[in-house]
């Protein structure tokens, strides 16, 4: 009877300590050593929390500046720019993105992909198809220094062509390989678009009357 | 002859098994155990520590009492161990009230599917080395790599495809890019990685 009543007071005093980790764990980041920078990280996730923005990419950024040794505010303020860019990105692939379309138009919008050509991709495939792998691709070949217009237009073509995700990443990933052989982003995106464009059906009417996107 | 191989259960079984035709592996099932696998939380030291714990027979009316007055107690003390401050960020972790809504993706669909994706790493003086990056939230500890006995250091890690940063950290301070694969920038922290693209073949 002794161990019951030992067990109910262990329990009690467990969770009076223990509710206030819980309701602290979806926004906690640890591992950063200032504890009001800590806080005022965690306040930036909140608040984008409370808009609705996915909080996962959030803590992962602020987890990335505990690794790469960046000092508190310096992660407060990467963190709020990711805010930012998750917002802009939500707003420009309406009306109901996925989590992991969210994350890569915002990845876009860090390596200087225009907002406006976020919704250019959406309206590329039909609603509900995922555009995470062709905004994935444009980054990737924006990163390789490709011009944005010109990465856009190839992409848009290929996927209002009916290129699957899995062709268009197949591009990115040969252009990567391209570049790293020595060919310049153009040439290798030109060449291996080109590849992809081959192995489509012809163009429908319907198809080539679509809006494209804005050329050089 | 084992006592096992004896027993006749034992034995159809076996002659079952014998005459059945060999399995071939399917690659996407191998993905998917594999995600599980990464996915699944692994048992904190508290969990450990609980689970070797033999707590003594309690009544469902008496485990239900316990269950109210430990709610009643945390949440009370909740109130007055928090500042208000530190409060308000947790009410954020409610459903998006946004004018967007965030979809959920559908059970399989091309997000959820994962690629097992090898990383290699050539570094013979390090002690250890760990994979960081967006795919484990740039956690030190989620991913360490195996050191093979010609130095080099790897690990396979099922992905979600498209695009993703990491680096190595080397004996848990150096954090370096991966020189086999192309660089990504980093505006916000300014410490160059590298990018993998990941697709389902």
């Amino acid at each position: 009877m002794n161990r019951i009543r030992l067990t109910v007071v262990a329990l009690a005093t467990a969770s009076a300590f223990a509710a206030p980790a819980l309701g602290a764990q979806g926004v906690a980041v640890s591992g950063i050593s200032d504890s009001r920078a800590r806080v005022a990280v965690e306040r930036e996730i909140a608040q984008a929390a409370s808009r609705g923005l996915p909080v996962r990419p959030l803590i992962a950024k602020a987890q990335e500046g505990v690794t790469k040794r960046a000092t508190g505010e310096r992660i407060r303020v990467a963190v709020a720019a990711q805010a930012r860019r998750l917002e802009q990105a939500r707003e420009h692939l309406a009306p109901s993105p996925s989590e992991a379309e969210i994350v890569a138009g915002a990845d876009a919008l860090a390596v200087g992909v225009p907002a406006p050509m976020l919704r250019q991709v959406r309206a590329a495939y039909p609603a509900g198809q995922s555009v995470a792998m062709p905004l994935d691709v444009l980054t990737e070949l924006v990163a390789r220094r490709v011009p944005p217009d010109r990465a856009l237009e190839q992409i848009t073509d290929l996927m209002r062509r009916g290129a699957t995700p899995t062709q268009i990443a197949g591009l990115g990933a040969s252009v990567q390989a391209d570049v790293a052989a020595g060919l310049t982003p153009d040439a290798a995106l030109e060449v291996r678009a080109r590849g992809v464009m081959s192995l489509l059906p012809a163009p429908t009417a319907a198809s080539a009357l679509a809006p494209r996107g804005t050329r050089p | 002859m084992t006592e096992f191989e004896r027993d006749p259960i034992i034995d159809r079984v076996r002659d079952t098994l014998r005459g059945a035709p060999k399995a071939t592996p399917d690659q996407r099932a191998v993905a998917r155990v594999l995600q599980t696998v990464w996915e699944s939380p692994r048992p904190s030291v508290w969990q450990r520590w609980l689970g070797a714990w033999r707590l003594p027979a309690v009544s469902a009316l008496g485990a239900g009492a316990v269950a109210v007055a430990a709610l009643a107690l945390g949440f009370v003390s909740r109130g007055a161990v928090s500042p208000e401050g530190e409060a308000a960020p947790m009410a954020a972790t409610s459903a998006p009230t946004g004018e967007y809504p965030v979809a959920q993706p559908a059970a399989y669909d091309a997000e959820s599917v994962r690629v097992p994706t090898q990383f290699v790493f050539e570094n013979a003086g390090a002690a250890q080395v760990a994979l960081v990056g967006d795919f484990n939230e740039w956690k030190e500890d989620a991913t360490p790599l195996v050191k093979l006995p010609n130095g080099l250091w790897t690990t396979t890690v099922p992905l979600s495809p498209g695009r993703h940063v990491y680096a190595f950290l080397v004996d848990g301070t150096l954090l370096v890019a991966d020189p086999r694969a192309p660089k990504a920038g980093d505006e916000d922290y300014g410490r160059e990685g590298s990018v993998v693209m990941v697709f389902d073949r």
